[in-house]
């Protein structure tokens, strides 16, 4: 610094206070989208998991349940393909296929761009609830708000009873603990009240469900909760 | 691999930051990396240095990682507990499990050096 005045000299460092998060540009478009999803008088819900812990079933069965009741609009995030998107059309409800083209995550900003095309798809009516899925990935996507309302973390019974510990980012962001594949127990070592007191040692505030798409069996308390927020 | 985009939008912010103030280079960047902010801190390092040796701006740049504790609070009584790397069992004040932290999973750039165009 210069002696006479404390004018900044050429060949000092220039040193700027930022104090600014590396994600605001992320949290920005996720608050934009929060607003988006209540204009189309929504709720938002973010599906993780692992990759093959049945988000996809469940939401298939969610659709067959609750698609007449309720207007549902699907985003689905993979890193490739459109069989996702292909098998949430079949159920005959809006749904937009995002591409991360290698990301391990979907990002806010890509998920606006979602928002976009499901709005065109809408021709200006509205929806109850839309569900963005997730790119298959329990660590990444949590550092990641989309704009949702309720982030929702599924495991299944064959990934086994230690994910909640091993992987708490995930657990300690969500508020819904959804425990999958339930019908599979007989088969494996997984003690549900033991991964349930894991993720509660977490975050105390996780509201569980155990449930199997496939059987049937814990689905009428997870029809109730979207049921509820939907009201 | 989040830790990736994260470093790339760091760097990003790092460009706009030299083009807006006439630097010619990074020499320093200061990050605070929450511990439960869910980053690895070697691939974070990794990445940035990585990214960084791609452009004259930030190539060789300085990388200072910061990281505290957060504090905790009891969603029943409101409680706040002192700063800690492990999350309090029970609220001391009102015994309830419901405690939860207070931050700690943030990620934020804090301060950065630059050398001007005409300094040494």
């Amino acid at each position: 610094m210069c002696d006479t005045c404390g004018c900044h000299s050429p060949s000092d460092p220039l040193i700027v206070e930022v104090n600014q998060s590396l994600l605001a540009a992320n949290d920005e478009a996720a608050h934009a989208n929060h607003h988006r999803i209540e204009a189309m008088g929504a709720v938002g819900l973010n599906l993780i998991s692992s990759p093959g812990s049945g988000k996809t079933t469940l939401l298939e069965k969610t659709i067959e349940m609750l698609g007449r009741d309720l207007r549902i609009g699907v985003i689905e995030g993979d890193i490739e393909t459109e069989l996702d998107a292909e098998r949430i059309r079949a159920k005959g409800v809006p749904v937009v296929q995002l591409t991360t083209g290698g990301a391990c995550h979907l990002d806010a900003p890509l998920v606006g761009k979602g928002l976009d095309a499901l709005e065109g798809q809408l021709d200006g009516a509205g929806l109850d609830l839309v569900v963005i899925e997730n790119v298959g990935n329990l660590v990444c996507p949590a550092t990641f708000a989309l704009g949702e309302h309720q982030r929702v973390v599924l495991l299944s019974v064959p990934e086994g009873q230690d994910k909640p510990a091993k992987y708490p980012g995930v657990f300690r962001t969500s508020q819904i603990f959804l425990l999958t594949k339930t019908d599979l127990l007989p088969y494996f070592d997984f003690d549900i009240a033991a991964a349930s007191a894991e993720a509660r040692r977490i975050n105390p505030a996780l509201q569980i469900m155990a449930l199997s798409a496939t059987s049937g069996e814990g689905m009428e308390a997870w029809f109730d909760f979207l049921r509820q927020i939907t009201k | 691999m989040h830790e990736l985009s994260l470093a790339q939008s760091l760097l990003r912010q790092l460009h706009d930051l030299a083009a807006q103030n006439g630097a010619k280079r990074v020499s320093k960047v200061t990050v605070e990396i929450g511990p439960l902010a869910g980053i690895v801190r070697d691939s974070f390092e990794f990445g940035f240095t990585t990214l960084a040796a791609e452009s004259p701006v930030t190539h060789g740049a300085a990388l200072v990682i910061k990281t505290s504790a957060p504090e905790y609070q009891c969603l029943d009584c409101n409680h706040m507990m002192p700063a800690s790397l492990h999350r309090p069992l029970n609220c001391p004040a009102c015994q309830s499990e419901m405690v939860i932290p207070n931050g700690g999973s943030d990620i934020v750039l804090l301060q950065v050096e630059m050398e001007t165009a005409d300094g040494s």
